[in-house]
């Protein structure tokens, strides 16, 4: 190993350099200050039953426990998993088929398509939640529309409906990511080799199996990115239910970051949020480490 | 190398003692150094200097809104040295954000606190409402404000006991949750208006054959079921069990025939189809607005939507009390005051906002109250009326206090109470649980509570 | 690779399709902003050719929108100024430097991307408020500047560590400091990923929501998409305004992304897959 770090700053390229720490330093220090240190407090707090006013009460594990075994906060958790099919795993089956066409056809205005799929991503969640909540209401565009095709039947108060209103706040997720997830695909369908296409097409196989074949091994990478992007941003909707339904009907869009909001400022349970919170992160931190190695499997 | 990573084991492991050790939040609570005579408080308000107060009340509807702008301008024009910094906020949203408010350190002079135990029972148990009984005696609110009145405000300063100790907030309005109805609906159906409970059913079946919605609501937001609840179950339950049960005191359950058959009730109406499509799904707001433009013949909702009303239906809408079992009966109905302000203790300035809380509820307020389309609580027989939907509010409202037939709201009870009837009532009106499910839960959280306050 | 002419057409009704089902929720809110007043309350708002642009100004003025969108653009603009020459200084060291640790300490950042705000927003509250800093400025500021910044390291160093390598070594022969070859020959070249970043961190910055929630309670320095929310529930006649309201409060950014769309998507492909 070479000395420990050249006492000049400029030293020939390739040496370990000091400086890099004083580069580093300005970020790290807002970083640290308030993303990772708020993270171990939150641990800290997790561990004892406090109202955020009064002296806290050591209890342990037992806001963990809780997560485990309340009923409220599992189908929460429930729930999450149920949004990221919404989020995730739909926007990439829509994501591939449209970013697959987008990239086989010479088609006209492209860009124009590109930019129109992506808008979504860009408007701010408050907005889109306003929008759809006025569609989903009872005498909104999505009853009218089904009224008009003679599916009155179908036609209720969707976010107010037991069975219907957590895949509805899903759907606005699915909308919501399709672009994202279409645009980031595009992207690693454009850079696949052409002449791979064009030895499966001497082949014999057709659009389809070009896709099997060709297409979805070469963007292994980008569904990896999209995956965890999507997932992770299910597991963060707060500001979607809280402009729609606030958790219910009853609780059935309950959902885990509503709660930490809920418990730490609307009941005093500081401890039990924190615990929730941290539950949270490991969660996505399991999920993202998942999907990066199943990536990573893939592309060897 | 060795050396120094054995020193950052020590030092990690010294921090996470150090952290585990020091529990989170302080063992001292804030004191409220409240000035225990009338003499020790400042009622000139002229003389008190300049002085900004900031706020926070949830007056959005029409005739609210209408009511506070004016009263604002008035309280500013005669004390030039008092400037008002409003906010305004829906009831849901300031039930959101006014715990983080009051907790921080910069809290508003004046919040407009639900009166329940979720909302102003524990902002007085952690200290953070200032008591008001000194201004009380030395305005003389309490000439004013009978004391069946100003118990809806009051509590005991460790927050356990509701109904009583000190007084903590005065309100503007009362309010009655009541029947609107649309009298072309009704008459065009040849119907009356009902005076027995039994003829408002059989008018719901009447209605509903003729295809019209017999009731409407909007119950998105979770609470107004509560109160169309509270309608019903004062037809079959004793006034005192549901005081009780609503102020969180011990006596009372839930399990009992008569709250049974208020629910199955509901049911029942949800069954036979008498509510509009959809009402879990459906906005509050909406509602009504659907009920004004000619959607539902009867809204069971509170006479704080009097103004709107009155302004897009005009002669065409009527109010009254939920009909007894004979025509003659005690009227029976949910209601009390409409949210109190309240002075929080950390205000620099609790003269000056006590001051205008005074002006607010004073009986030139009272008048403008009246005037706005609202339901003034003191000095109510004293008001001009017009308007008959007003007219009939107003005599509604001075009936049943006369007769003392009001019961409060029933998520008062307790601190969770409130969010635990709203989703309970959700599911009962959504089939998802039985009546006898349905008060099993009610019966759950207002029995660990009593128990608990010992 | 020829297509047929009937998978052509078939691609371009696809992509109407998705193009349509993507603006439909904004056309919705665009021609509700744009409609006469709906509601008991609104009287007639001035109209130009049938679109009510008297709606904005009404809503402007009743849902307070000019301190939010004041408030907004300068926690945004902020934010933007501080993460973005934060990430350019700490990408430029990981992605061009070798120095112990690099490795650890790069993961750590990359925690800081998967975090979620909901797990740090409570203990950060009560510790601000411990500190009196709640209510303040930058106590909105400064946690996203946290967040953007960890992204905003991701995505320089992917950058710098793609320049050109004998670049950076022919001006290290040369004796350029590490100063001069950041500022003076990789940051020009880099002028298309930080654009995207700069885009980037303002849109996210703009359209955060839990952060200013809980921080502030001081109606001043409530940003825009929390007077939206609140509007929601303060304006109970109607929709016509709350329309307006939501228009307002997401125009900045959609300017901003149709006009710098190009960068911003083309930086975005870029840059995501690398590593």
């Amino acid at each position: 190993m070479v000395g420990r770090g050249s006492r000049r700053d400029v030293g020939p390229p390739g040496e370990p350099r000091r400086i890099a720490y004083l580069y580093l330093l300005p970020a790290f220090i807002v970083y640290a200050a308030f993303l990772l240190y708020p993270l171990l407090r939150a641990v800290q707090i997790s561990l004892y039953d406090w109202d955020g006013l009064t002296l806290g009460r050591w209890i342990g594990l037992d806001n963990y426990r809780e997560v485990l075994t309340d009923e409220g906060l599992r189908s929460a958790f429930g729930h999450a998993l149920v949004l990221m099919v919404f989020f995730a795993l739909i926007p990439i089956v829509v994501g591939l088929l449209l970013a697959s066409v987008l990239n086989r056809a010479k088609v006209r205005g492209l860009s124009f398509f590109r930019t129109v799929v992506f808008l979504p991503q860009v408007v701010a969640m408050v907005v889109v939640a306003v929008a759809w909540r006025r569609i989903y209401a009872p005498d909104g565009s999505l009853n009218s529309l089904l009224g008009a095709v003679g599916l009155d039947s179908l036609t209720r108060g969707w976010l107010g409906d037991y069975d219907f209103a957590l895949p509805a706040v899903g759907f606005v997720g699915s909308w919501f990511e399709i672009g994202l997830v279409t645009v980031l695909l595009l992207a690693g369908m454009g850079r696949i080799n052409g002449e791979l296409y064009e030895a499966a097409r001497l082949d014999g196989a057709g659009p389809v199996r070009e896709f099997f074949a060709v297409t979805l091994p070469s963007v292994r990478g980008e569904i990896a990115v999209a995956l965890t992007l999507t997932v992770i941003a299910a597991l963060r909707t707060f500001d979607l239910v809280y402009v729609t339904t606030r958790g219910g009907p009853g609780n059935s869009t309950s959902v885990p970051s509503y709660e930490v909001y809920h418990r730490a400022f609307e009941l005093g349970r500081v401890g039990s949020a924190a615990a929730i919170g941290v539950s949270l992160t490991i969660v996505i931190f399991a999920i993202s480490f998942a999907i990066t190695r199943i990536g990573d499997r893939g592309t060897s | 190398m060795i050396r120094s990573r054995r020193l950052l084991l020590i030092a990690s492991v010294l921090g996470v003692t150090a952290v585990a050790a020091c529990a989170p939040g302080s063992s001292t609570s804030p004191s409220t150094s409240a000035p225990s005579s009338a003499s020790a408080v400042e009622t000139d308000a002229a003389k008190m200097g300049a002085v900004t107060l900031l706020v926070w009340d949830q007056e959005v509807r029409g005739g609210q809104a209408a009511q506070m702008a004016e009263l604002i301008k008035g309280f500013e024009a005669k004390y030039p040295n008092i400037k008002i910094e409003r906010v305004s906020r829906s009831f849901d949203d300031l039930k959101t954000t006014l715990r983080l408010a009051l907790s921080g350190n910069e809290p508003p002079d004046v919040v407009e606190a639900n009166n329940g135990r979720s909302d102003m029972g524990e902002f007085v148990k952690a200290g953070q409402l200032r008591p008001l009984d000194a201004y009380s005696t030395a305005y003389g609110w309490e000439a004013r404000y009978p004391k069946s009145v100003r118990q809806y405000s009051s509590y005991s300063p460790d927050g356990k006991t509701f109904g009583e100790g000190n007084l903590y907030g005065l309100p503007q309005v009362g309010e009655t949750v009541g029947i609107f109805y649309n009298k072309k609906k009704l008459a065009a159906a040849g119907l009356q208006a009902p005076t027995t409970w039994s003829e408002l059913q059989s008018s719901l079946a009447t209605l509903k054959g003729k295809g019209e919605v017999p009731l409407m609501l909007g119950n998105l937001e979770k609470w107004p079921a509560i109160h169309v609840f509270g309608t019903v179950q004062g037809r079959t339950t004793p006034p005192e069990t549901i005081k009780s049960l609503a102020f969180g005191r011990s006596g009372a359950t839930w399990k009992s025939p008569e709250n049974l058959k208020a629910a199955q009730t509901l049911v029942e109406w949800v069954d036979k189809g008498y509510f509009n499509k959809g009402v879990n799904g459906q906005d509050y707001d909406p509602a009504w607005q659907g009920f004004t433009k000619g959607t539902g013949v009867y809204l069971i909702a509170g006479t704080w939507l009097q103004a709107d009303l009155e302004k897009a239906m005009g002669a065409d809408v009527g109010f009254m009390l939920p009909p007894g079992s004979a025509a003659g009966d005690k009227p029976v109905a949910t209601g009390g005051t409409g949210l109190p302000f309240a002075v929080t203790s950390k205000s620099k300035h609790p003269d000056a906002a006590a001051a205008y809380i005074n002006f607010i509820t004073s009986e030139d307020a009272m008048a403008v109250l009246a005037k706005t389309g609202n339901l003034p609580i003191a000095d109510t027989s004293a008001q001009v009326v017009t308007g008959t939907l007003q007219k009939e509010v107003f005599s509604s409202f001075g009936k049943i206090v006369e007769q003392d037939g009001l019961v409060p709201y029933l998520d008062y009870a307790t601190p969770t109470m409130y969010d635990t009837i709203g989703a309970a009532l959700q599911d009962l009106l959504a089939k998802k649980a039985t009546p006898d499910q349905f008060l099993d839960r009610l019966e759950k959280d207002y029995a660990a509570f009593v128990s608990a306050q010992g | 690779m020829r297509v047929s002419r009937a998978e052509r057409s078939a691609n371009y009704v696809i992509l109407f399709a998705f193009a349509l089902f993507a603006l439909i929720p904004i056309l919705t809110i665009l021609q509700a902003a744009l409609g006469p007043g709906d509601s008991a309350g609104t009287g007639e708002t001035a109209s130009f050719a049938g679109l009510h642009l008297g709606n904005f100004t009404e809503a402007w003025q009743v849902g307070h929108f000019g301190t939010y969108m004041r408030m907004s653009f300068m926690v945004s603009a902020s934010v933007v100024v501080v993460s973005v020459g934060l990430s350019i200084l700490s990408g430029f060291a990981f992605g061009t430097m070798r120095f112990r640790g690099s490795t650890a300490l790069f993961y750590l950042f990359l925690l800081g991307i998967m975090m979620p705000s909901e797990a740090i927003v409570v203990p950060l509250y009560f510790d601000l408020r411990t500190l009196g800093l709640t209510d303040t400025f930058w106590a909105v500021a400064l946690p996203q500047v946290a967040q953007s910044v960890a992204f905003g390291t991701f995505w320089m160093r992917a950058y710098f560590r793609s320049s050109s390598r004998s670049l950076i070594e022919a001006a290290r022969l040369d004796g350029a400091s590490n100063r001069r070859i950041l500022w003076q020959v990789l940051v020009p070249l880099a002028r298309p990923a930080i654009v995207t970043l700069i885009v980037l961190v303002f849109m996210w910055t703009w359209n955060e929501f839990l952060i200013p929630l809980v921080m502030v309670t001081d109606e001043s320095l409530r940003t825009a998409p929390l007077g939206l929310a609140f509007f929601q529930g303060q304006y109970t006649q109607g929709f016509t305004l709350l329309a307006a309201g939501a228009v307002i409060v997401a125009t900045p950014v959609v300017a901003l992304y149709l006009f710098l769309q190009r960068h911003f998507i083309a930086g975005m492909l870029e840059g995501s897959v690398r590593e």
